[in-house]
């Protein structure tokens, strides 16, 4: 739905931070051919008199779009729209162009010379505004039970909780029984089942409770849908498929403790493993004598080994007030910190159990009846007697049933380790709605039991917020991203490539079906639209179409010496907004629109700059994988700087006109060396050449750009979420590169074969001299061609075909 | 509408704004540290201060929060409120001798180190809290607070660890006007 939009700009003179760098009324006096209904020059618009008169132009000239052209959009995007409601203005409705720190404050030109830059900045800001599109949020219906999946104890915490607030769940678990549980939980939790005991309370009142439906569990075939309405396909022992349906799900899992390596110690029946420990327990032996708990398995980080020493703690006071007669120690390394309040340590005192630290450099050493190790304190050799030696157990990586939920779920091992996390994406917390994806349990961190179930119950609290939403009818699905069912070939790149869940999965095995968007989920990092061939998907007021027109509007007012810049929304505006305020200077021929994310940026937009004239290109984002907001959104960006180098190069044009740049939020003088460095590379580099020959080939590439096929083989060279590998370290680098140059190459000559062909019909042997390329490799390309029906043969010339464009 | 004077010049404001943004609309510059537009006024830093004859008394008052009333006088710049804003100046220069938006103030008013001034102190934070601010009101996470108390207050992150919280959208190095965000960003973000 779009409406024709009153657009009113309103520029800021910041107390003559501004309006004494750049000559506002010359700005507006360039901007008079814009579409535009109102211009005002303020000299405060952000104080509360500067707000009066902007309503007052609001309400006259019947406003609905506003562009500020002041300062960073960042520290302003609450202030215009909070004042500014009564009015019907809206975040989105609202453009801000950073005129103070990407044009007064950072460059020596003259009042006149950045009069123009700022106005083609606004122009930009202009044609993009007036290409905005209203979309009416969806409202959601919420009806129905919780599911709670992935077997783990929080999800019984959970249930518990929604069962409480009178909302059903479906809990899925290993054992059937609150005994069976209780007898299992040593595996997830060593050393709490005994301690923790409201566990047993927990689990019975669950397994009691009418609202809560307790089924085992069984593999998953799918999970598809989004909030408000989930479906599970659940595979049955006879190989079908029953769906179960729910309003939200909540990922419950555990990491499981593996027995450690013990048999290198030796030591036969005296030498024991947690577990071993655990089950004697549980039947009630507990043998007098020295006991000792060696924490060790330094490999799996200190926060295994904290766990360990407190469960072995936990163990230990349990045996001994059973039986006085058991002398506990527990032996743990000095580098970690045992979380123990000072009343623990009473209490492990009045029993006897000693607590001793080892010096972690030093490895202990068993000896029959005696293990020896180096106290820190001293820096010598001490020996504690054992009878019985205890190893606890080792965090194990992630059970089959965490990798099963993963395949579905935006949740990613965190550095290819074993402990998971949520989809890492930072954001403005107004940017996203209320939290949908609920993920508990100690696979997100070892933590305690205590902790677990708190994490369980603050889950539940979470849909249990998303229920009275929906009852107070406010909860309502922001439309971030939209897919045209009608342009949407269901390829599902889209979903492969997304990290933030915005995209749905589909049914296995249901054929290229229309995907649909969870805007819950959504980031609005926007690679999916970059990315679909068929560019069937838009991210609602960040669309191609705004930031196509708002380069070509910003590169028709450069000049053919300058250059254009994108600067990613977190690294590259932080720090080239953070040069203004530090006073740093740079030339003024690089113009910054900044975008949420290079990885938004459609390739199509590259080329298009290219082919409205402009000089070169600078990319600026955050570092790739570690520092990036939407995971591998710079990355993804790489990729497509990658294929139009390539392009460039196939031109015959220079590869560097066009380059990527990594700047962290805290650098503006990278970002400043950066910026002068390109500028400087590009100096010697002529102007893009003007003639037909080259606007043809640019035409080709930008064409190119468009063409499915490259936008898919591009696609499936991208990152995906849960790769590690590097573009560089990729297995065959070389031949993957090469592939997406031959398809270039074919493409690119398609392209300009089309180009040829919509001036005249034309023969091979013709077409060759125009495009100056050999026939040899233009005959089976046009032989193609004529058989895909893309062109028509019109005649024959001295037995040549006389291709022309249109249907046979 | 209501009519008052700055400076002897009157002029024409509404209910709810303060004298400060009225000041400024109308080109009269008053100074200002912890003052910014897109958060609520915080009136920490005094020094713009302006003196108010509201027809019974004449009284020094903070502009940031004074709001405009029916015939009041307001006088941006009397030897008063000089003498003030000299004593702010001089007390907050010894408090934070490197930053640069004071050293500034202090050139205009003509202040110099005074007795006051403690050994071995080297700040650039002046503590006006802007980024705290920011970091809560425009933000809207809470990745950063003061710390500790009296001369020992500092900007930190919630009890002293690396802060979770933090997004790093860099807005609080925005809007830090005297670059000692800068140092301190590393600590305050988490690992």
């Amino acid at each position: 739905m779009k409406t024709e939009g009153q657009i009113g700009v309103f520029l800021c003179e910041c107390g003559g931070k501004i309006s004494s760098r750049v000559d506002l009324p010359l700005v507006a006096e360039l901007l008079k051919e814009e579409p535009r209904a109102h211009l005002a020059i303020l000299p405060y618009p952000c104080l509360a008199p500067g707000l009066a008169a902007m309503k007052s132009a609001i309400q006259a000239k019947k406003l609905d779009r506003l562009l500020i052209g002041g300062c960073s959009s960042r520290v302003m995007k609450k202030r215009f729209p909070e004042a500014l409601a009564s009015m019907g203005i809206e975040r989105h409705q609202i453009d801000f162009i950073n005129l103070k720190d990407h044009v007064a404050a950072v460059h020596e030109a003259s009042p006149q010379e950045l009069a123009h830059k700022a106005a083609a900045l606004v122009a930009g800001g202009l044609a993009s505004l007036n290409l905005l599109e209203q979309y009416e949020p969806v409202s959601l219906p919420f009806d129905g039970p919780v599911l709670i999946l992935g077997g783990g104890v929080s999800g019984f915490a959970a249930a518990r909780e929604l069962a409480r607030h009178g909302m059903e769940s479906i809990l899925f678990v290993k054992s059937l029984s609150p005994e069976r549980v209780l007898d299992e939980l040593h595996q997830t939790f060593p050393g709490c089942r005994l301690f923790c005991g409201d566990v047993g309370e927990i689990l019975r009142e669950v397994f009691a409770h009418p609202l809560v439906k307790v089924i085992p569990e069984q593999p998953i075939e799918y999970i598809i849908g989004g909030v408000g309405d989930y479906r599970v396909g659940l595979k049955q022992g006879d190989g079908n498929v029953t769906e179960v349906g729910g309003v939200a799900i909540i990922t419950a899992l555990d990491r499981e403790f593996s027995p450690p390596e013990i048999g290198y110690i030796g030591g036969g029946d005296r030498v024991w493993t947690m577990q071993d420990l655990e089950d004697r327990l549980v039947e009630g032996h507990v043998q007098p004598g020295r006991v000792v708990f060696w924490v060790n398995s330094p490999q799996h980080g200190q926060a295994a080994q904290q766990f360990a020493a407190v469960a072995a703690w936990r163990d230990s006071l349990l045996m001994a007030r059973e039986n006085p007669q058991v002398k506990p120690t527990v032996l743990y390394p000095a580098n970690i910190t045992l979380p123990l309040t000072g009343a623990d340590l009473v209490e492990a005192r009045a029993h006897g159990v000693s607590l001793q630290s080892y010096a972690p450099e030093l490895h202990p050493v068993v000896q029959s009846g005696y293990l020896s190790f180096v106290s820190p304190g001293d820096h010598l050799e001490h020996e504690v007697e054992w009878d019985t030696l205890i190893i606890p157990g080792v965090p194990s990586d992630p059970a089959a049933k965490a990798k099963e939920l993963l395949r579905w779920l935006p949740i990613y091992p965190e550095n290819g380790g074993g402990v998971l996390k949520k989809s890492h994406i930072k954001l403005w917390p107004d940017q996203l709605p209320d939290e949908s994806l609920f993920f508990t349990g100690s696979a997100g961190g070892i933590c305690d039991l205590n902790e677990v179930l708190q994490q369980g119950k603050k889950a539940a609290r979470g849909v249990l917020h998303l229920r009275q939403k929906a009852l107070e009818n406010r909860l309502v699905s922001p439309v971030v991203v939209h897919v045209d069912p009608d342009l949407c070939e269901g390829c599902g790149l889209c979903t492969e490539i997304c990290p933030c869940g915005g995209i749905e999965h589909v049914k296995p095995g249901s054929g290229a079906v229309p995907r649909e968007t969870d805007n819950h989920l959504c980031s609005g990092g926007g690679t999916c639209a970059a990315t679909c061939p068929y560019e069937a998907i838009k991210v609602l007021n960040n669309t191609a179409q705004q930031l196509e027109a708002r380069v070509k509007a910003v590169v028709g007012r450069m000049q053919e010496h300058e250059i254009l810049s994108f600067i990613c929304g977190w690294g590259g505006l932080s720090s080239a907004e953070q040069a203004a305020v530090k006073g740093l200077t740079y030339p003024s021929g690089i113009y910054l629109i900044p975008v949420n994310c290079l990885g938004s940026i459609d390739p199509s937009i590259l080329s298009l700059a290219f082919l409205n004239g402009v000089k070169g290109i600078l990319l600026a984002g955050c570092t790739p994988t570690h520092s990036c907001h939407y995971h591998y959104g710079v990355d993804h960006c790489w990729y497509r700087v990658n294929a139009m180098k390539k392009l460039l190069s196939l031109a015959g044009l220079e590869r560097r006109r066009i380059a990527v740049g990594y700047v962290e939020v805290n650098e503006p003088d990278s970002f400043v060396r950066m910026a002068e460095s390109h500028l400087d590379a590009l100096e010697k580099l002529p102007p893009l050449p003007r003639d037909d020959r080259t606007m043809a080939k640019l035409w080709a590439i930008h064409a190119t750009m468009h063409r499915p096929r490259v936008r898919w083989v591009l696609g499936t060279s991208l990152r995906r979420p849960t790769e590690k590998v590097f573009p560089g370290s990729q297995i065959n680098a070389v031949e993957a590169d090469e592939t997406m140059l031959d398809v270039l190459k074919e493409e690119y000559t398609v392209s300009r074969i089309l180009k040829a062909l919509s001036d005249q019909p034309l023969s091979p042997p013709d077409l060759a001299r125009v495009l100056e390329e050999p026939v040899r490799t233009l005959t089976p390309i046009l032989t193609d061609m004529s058989k895909e029906g893309r062109i028509v043969t019109k005649g024959w010339e001295k037995s040549y075909p006389i291709y022309a464009l249109g249907k046979a | 509408m209501i009519t008052f004077s700055i400076n002897d010049k009157e002029v024409q404001g509404e209910e709810g704004w303060t004298v400060l943004d009225a000041a400024r609309w109308h080109g009269i510059d008053i100074p200002s540290l912890c003052h910014h537009p897109c958060l609520e006024p915080y009136g920490a830093c005094r020094l713009c201060v302006v003196e108010v004859d509201d027809g019974r008394r004449t009284r020094v008052v903070i502009s940031c929060m004074y709001p405009i009333k029916d015939g009041i006088k307001v006088m941006t710049a009397t030897p008063r409120v000089n003498n003030v804003r000299r004593w702010i100046v001089q007390l907050l220069l010894d408090e934070s001798p490197n930053s640069p938006q004071i050293r500034e103030l202090a050139k205009t008013f003509g202040v110099t180190p005074s007795r006051f001034k403690k050994s071995g102190v080297d700040f650039a934070c002046h503590l006006c809290g802007l980024c705290v601010r920011a970091c809560h009101e425009v933000v809207g996470t809470k990745a950063l607070t003061f710390g500790n108390r009296g001369l020992k207050k500092e900007i930190t992150s919630p009890f002293h660890v690396g802060s979770k919280e933090c997004i790093s959208c860099g807005t609080c190095l925005y809007i830090c006007p005297t670059g000692a965000m800068e140092k301190l960003f590393d600590q305050i973000r988490a690992a």
